[in-house]
């Protein structure tokens, strides 16, 4: 055991499992009640509870459990999310955010690896999402070939896509890194739109996911109990999710991690001591545009349509918000603040016209009160082995 | 200091309780009704979304405030945004919100083209009440789906027939990218064809394009009397002022894309003057019960203009609550009873459904801005021959 445990094992199981429960007890309130007084209470008791989580050691006991014993984490985790499904089980809009909340997720742990771990900005997350989405809609003549190659397909093509920035954005720093990833996530707008192949900008009809004659667009039979066909989503979301969260996790947590820190941190320093930087950055840049284009691969066959109109750069900042809000480079942070950007806007349609107003209040105000973002990244602990 | 804390706390909770179980006293003497608003009511085409959306809430006030019904009545509206991706989200749902029965959905063509199958899936009817594309409809029979607007068929046939009658000869056709801008293209190139005039040149750009000025300088070597705007309002605002900089003199001939207010206060009166459009419904004040509409419109202390496509809103939701009163709220039933809907009076004009679910009976106007204002093209100045069209033959 190592000495930094601080509330010993049952104590950090016990707090792992009450973050898990107020996740998910969160997400099924907020999207079950729709009564906005109800809603109201409700999200001021989340807020409540979420303040004095960390108060209570609960958040650190949780992160403590993550590091010491993942696979009771990973099996908490997943009864939380089996039970979350279970709760939803015929709900078929809840089910819908909670998919679109994990793809969104997903493609920010991909900008988590390219910002918050190797430095770079990328301001067209958006125009690699529609990569991996138009490459599925482009293959879907193409029966011959399993949806789940389909899927993979989309991730590849849009790494490829993202080799042709590699050059210039190795070639630039900071801003100006920046600044050529926003051009290009305009550019690839403006070719979409331009496109008659692809739609222009009216968009196309995708057909839904078929794997091994397993149709996702019926409904979801196990034994006795039906689910909405939006759960066949949700499930296999949640698989490519939990796959990239371990993934993200295992790159963090190896000497990858460590250099792409090192790359962020200081490149000269780095360099000195022989690491190629262009390698590292392609690395993190290529593995972080795979993740958007499978998801968006995954999206546009769940929402049987694709148009321009949702790849804009208004689009990929929201990315970006949402590992800023996250807090830069923690994994769970992109999770969270995902879901509270994907949901705040849809809870407040009651409000019309002003909820995107209120929207950006909202977030303004979150970042007043937690400037390093909701769950900032810890610094790096060395610790030693036995 | 924590018990005073804890104190608050529970007074804040025990008052907000409170709150709660004052709201659920009420008991109804009626049964509620939901019915679901769609529309943009946020971006740049939200003018029209918020316009349409006080007609349809206007139409569900008036009907409440009538002791004779037997229900109810909410509207739900939603935001599109017309971006297809939000339009699956908000009608994904409405339509798995059984307390909805019925949709009064989209301004935009792209929106309504993303969510038809999902109308279908979950068997929950619908009125559009704006987008005009044919394909809406007409790309296959679906129950659940039905337009009180056109399609942009008739108004293409109507303007050109109107163009070919003032001796007009020349045309350049300028949409936008989208299935909408293309059919409109389409429909207009057949029908000046059939009318034997000539098309100099096609242009289309994306709906969201800022500067027009390269496509509008090859129109001005083109030269031709007639410019043909097929697209919306932002778009067109953006034709409109830019040809004026390019010192264009050409004829502006719209569509119901730029019908409506929005139009006019935003390129100013005196560019907006004379410019044409052709329009699946005559003036208000010219339609049985539309004073009656836009008197209670500005009674109801609405300060947006309902639009081109208010009264259209209001009338489909006019017509989904008779099918309610009539048949009950079931969605089966509505949509049953939807599909048999034939001459019903309304304030756009009589509806009529065919087996598409298509309102054929639309009363395509001719329009002309005088003075600031759309003015029936037979009551216009420009008629009488006080004032002239420009580039007239």
């Amino acid at each position: 055991m190592t000495v930094t445990s601080m509330k010993g094992t049952a104590g950090q199981i016990v707090s792992s499992i009450l973050v898990t429960a107020l996740l998910v007890g969160s997400l099924v309130a907020v999207l079950e009640i729709e009564d906005q007084r109800a809603l109201g209470i409700c999200v001021a008791i989340i807020a409540g509870l979420s303040f004095l989580a960390p108060k209570l050691g609960i958040l650190r006991g949780a992160e403590q459990a993550g590091a010491h014993h993942p696979w009771a984490v990973r099996l908490i985790i997943l009864i939380g999310f089996c039970s979350l499904v279970l709760i939803l089980k015929d709900n078929n809009f809840a089910l819908l955010m909670i998919a679109t909340i994990l793809i969104y997720a997903t493609v920010c742990l991909g900008i988590t690896i390219q910002t918050g771990y190797a430095g770079l900005f990328n301001f067209a997350g958006a125009a690699f999402l529609g990569t991996g989405g138009y490459t599925a809609a482009m293959l879907a003549n193409a029966t011959w070939l399993p949806d789940i190659v389909t899927i993979l397909l989309g991730g590849v093509i849009a790494a490829a896509l993202g080799t042709v920035l590699i050059l210039p954005v190795l070639r630039t720093r900071g801003h100006y890194a920046a600044l050529t990833t926003l051009a290009f996530g305009v550019l690839f707008n403006g070719f979409l739109e331009a496109n008659e192949m692809l739609g222009g900008p009216q968009g196309l009809k995708v057909p839904g996911i078929q794997i091994f004659g397993w149709d996702f667009s019926n409904d979801l039979v196990i034994g006795s109990l039906s689910f909405s066909f939006y759960a066949n989503y949700v499930l296999l979301i949640g698989a490519i999710f939990a796959l990239f969260m371990i993934f993200t996790r295992f790159i963090e947590r190896s000497w990858i991690g460590i250099w792409l820190d090192a790359v962020r941190l200081d490149e000269i320093a780095v360099s000195v001591f022989g690491l190629r930087i262009s390698v590292w950055k392609s690395f993190a840049f290529t593995a972080g545009n795979f993740l958007a284009g499978v998801m968006g691969a995954v999206y546009a066959k769940m929402t049987e349509f694709i148009a321009p109109a949702n790849f804009t750069f208004g689009d990929s900042l929201l990315l970006v918000a949402i590992v800023l809000l996250g807090g830069i480079g923690n994994r769970w942070g992109v999770l969270v603040a995902t879901m509270i950007v994907i949901l705040l806007p849809e809870k407040l349609q009651f409000i019309q016209e002003y909820r995107l107003l209120l929207f950006a209040c909202i977030i303004i105000l979150l970042l007043m009160v937690r400037p390093a973002g909701l769950l900032a990244r810890r610094v790096r602990v060395f610790e030693e082995r036995h | 200091m924590l018990g005073s804390k804890g104190g608050v706390w529970g007074l804040a909770v025990s008052g907000l309780v409170l709150m709660a179980a004052a709201n659920a006293d009420g008991a109804f003497a009626k049964e509620k009704v939901k019915i679901a608003f769609v529309g943009p009511l946020t971006g740049s085409n939200s003018q029209h979304g918020i316009g349409g959306r006080n007609s349809a809430e206007l139409a569900v006030k008036l009907k409440n405030a009538d002791p004779a019904t037997k229900y109810e009545y909410e509207l739900v509206a939603l935001d599109d945004e017309c971006k297809p991706n939000v339009a699956v989200q908000v009608v994904t749902k409405i339509a798995s919100d059984n307390s909805i029965v019925v949709a009064v959905p989209h301004y935009c063509s792209a929106a309504a083209i993303a969510t038809v199958d999902i109308f279908h899936r979950f068997k929950l009817p619908m009125v559009i009440w704006a987008a005009v594309l044919p394909q809406i409809t007409y790309a296959k029979k679906v129950p659940e789906i039905h337009r009180v607007s056109g399609t942009l068929i008739g108004q293409n046939r109507v303007g050109a027939q109107f163009m070919k009658e003032r001796g007009y000869k020349t045309f350049v056709s300028f949409a936008d990218s989208t299935d909408y801008g293309k059919s409109m293209n389409e429909y207009f190139t057949k029908f000046t064809n059939e009318n034997k005039n000539e098309i100099l040149g096609a242009f289309a750009v994306p709906p969201d394009q800022q500067d027009v000025s390269a496509e509008l300088t090859r129109i001005k070597e083109l030269n031709p009397q007639v410019i043909y705007f097929g697209g919306l309002t932002p778009l067109g605002t953006r034709v409109r002022t830019q040809m004026e900089k390019l010192g264009i003199t050409a004829q502006l001939e719209g569509n119901s894309g730029i019908m409506g207010d929005a139009f006019i206060s935003a390129v100013g009166p005196e560019l907006a003057e004379g410019t044409l459009t052709f329009f699946d419904s005559p003036p208000l004040s010219k339609m049985p019960g539309g004073k009656f509409f836009s008197d209670n419109y500005t009674k109801a202390g609405y300060t947006q203009s309902p639009e081109a496509y208010g009264p259209f809103a209001f009338a489909a939701t006019n017509l989904v609550m008779e099918e309610i009163e009539r048949v009950g709220p079931n969605r089966a039933k509505i949509t049953e009873a939807l599909g048999k809907v034939k001459d019903r009076p309304s304030i756009i004009g009589p509806i009529t459904f065919d087996d598409y679910g298509q309102n054929i009976t639309p009363l395509t106007t001719k329009y002309v801005v005088q003075d600031g204002k759309w003015t029936i093209w037979e009551e216009s100045e420009y008629a009488t021959g006080k004032r002239k069209l420009k580039n007239l033959p």
